[in-house]
């Protein structure tokens, strides 16, 4: 088949000469494609696979991994396990319990007892919020970590009231609207105090600008001074330029003492 | 110990939004599913969670759920007008789930719910649904099974014989009128 299949020029032009001797006219090639024939082109054209490729050694070659005869090592463990493989158990509640870890993150998605509901008496457990002016009182790590913590509780209830919800006609909205509200005040009060800061520092720095004793761009790691004194108050320094200079007479005595 | 993904550079101090985490109902116990604000990525819920709570993901998958076209003003639950001819379509939902480092399984569903008075709920739903469809179009269709149980037992004492009819009230003034005249 190999063979057989060859269409080289030599061919093609030894069937060009036979058809010439015949009388078609019309079979004959035309005559601008003569010099194509008069050229014997060496190398072999054939679509069929070349026969090095195949010689790695392996019978198996081209043979479906269905059919095929297991000869590998990997393949007859492969089959040794498959007999062995884990058959899934399709009843659930046959199924082993999953082991959650004490410590997962997700557990902060509820109350202290890990229930998968809070009672309205949990939820209206609660104070009020933070004051504005309770809240002026605290530094920005302590109002980042009151941020958080009503953040977390907002979350837990949501993710209480999407459950209630869920098993359907339970009461207990309106206990968790109540401290949502709540930890609104708070959440506000934060932003609000925060933005009181920041317009204070805002104020400070315009007063600073135009203040000609401070200097904005002083670099304290060059030795430059950020807040630049007039020059009376500069000789008051150290209490010995304070005091008044010795009269002449004590002067005097002590050279004589001397 | 390396984080199995990039977390995000930009840092936010003070986020306000809101995550509901949902009960997962279906899917394996290292899958978990949230309600999260509609303009978020995938990649905000994996920091997220990395960051607020130290949950480690593998992936997400994200869902926007369109809401049904509702009867009435458009606008949050809480004030919520019935008004004719006016509909509106509530803001989509979005729903992302995660597949999760360490599996978690929900806390189980209380089984007395008692504390949050169930029975009552239930109980005042079914009234109101029933007081509505009194005053559906429809409501002459309804039958009241009790009333007509009760016409059917007097009926039979006046054919027995062990009760008598009395006039009573219009029909007593009624009766006398007749009985004047």
């Amino acid at each position: 088949m190999h063979i057989a299949m060859h269409c080289t020029s030599r061919s093609l032009l030894a069937g060009a000469f036979r058809l010439a001797v015949q009388p078609h006219p019309s079979t004959l090639p035309p005559p601008f494609l003569l010099p194509a024939f008069t050229t014997i082109q060496r190398a072999t054209f054939s679509s069929s696979p070349s026969p090095q490729a195949r010689k790695d050694g392996n019978p198996n070659r081209g043979i479906s991994p269905l059919r095929r005869k297991v000869t590998t090592r990997f393949a007859k463990r492969v089959k040794k396990d498959i007999a062995n493989i884990p058959q899934p158990v399709l009843d659930p509640r046959l199924r082993s319990a999953v082991e959650v870890d004490e410590d997962h993150g997700l557990w902060e998605f509820f109350g202290q007892e890990k229930n998968s509901l809070a009672t309205p008496v949990e939820i209206s457990a609660h104070g009020r919020g933070w004051t504005v002016a309770e809240l002026r009182r605290k530094d920005w790590d302590d109002l980042w970590r009151l941020w958080w913590v009503c953040l977390k509780d907002r979350n837990r209830l949501a993710t209480f009231e999407a459950e209630k919800e869920r098993i359907g006609n339970l009461y207990g909205e309106e206990e968790s609207k109540k401290r949502r509200r709540e930890l609104n005040v708070t959440l506000g009060g934060i932003k609000h105090v925060l933005t009181e800061r920041w317009y204070a520092w805002e104020n400070a720095r315009y007063a600073a600008m135009e203040d000609p004793e401070v200097n904005l761009y002083a670099d304290p790691d060059k030795g430059e001074q950020a807040l630049i004194r007039p020059q009376e108050e500069k000789k008051v320094e150290s209490i010995q330029d304070t005091l008044p200079p010795p009269p002449a007479d004590e002067k005097l005595g002590s050279e004589v003492r001397a | 110990m390396a984080l199995p993904f990039k977390v995000g550079k930009k840092e936010l101090f003070l986020p306000n939004f809101i995550i509901t985490f949902l009960r997962n109902q279906t899917l394996p116990a290292n899958y978990a599913r949230f309600e999260v604000p509609l303009w978020f990525s995938k990649l905000d819920l994996r920091d997220y969670l990395y960051h607020a709570y130290n949950v480690r993901i593998f992936s997400v998958t994200s869902y926007v759920k369109q809401q049904r076209a509702r009867f009435g003003a458009p606008g949050g639950e809480e004030n919520q007008t019935p008004m004719m001819r006016k509909w509106h379509r509530p803001r989509a939902k979005k729903f992302m789930t995660v597949q999760l480092e360490r599996p978690f399984v929900w806390p189980e569903e209380p089984e007395d719910l008692t504390a949050w008075d169930k029975e009552t709920v239930e109980a005042q739903r079914g009234h109101q649904e029933a007081e509505r469809d009194k005053m559906m179009p429809t409501a002459d269709t309804l039958v009241n099974e009790d009333r007509r149980k009760s016409m059917k037992e007097q009926a039979r004492a006046l054919l027995e014989g062990r009760e008598k009819w009395e006039p009573r009230g219009r029909e007593k003034n009624l009766t006398s009128m007749m009985a004047r005249r």
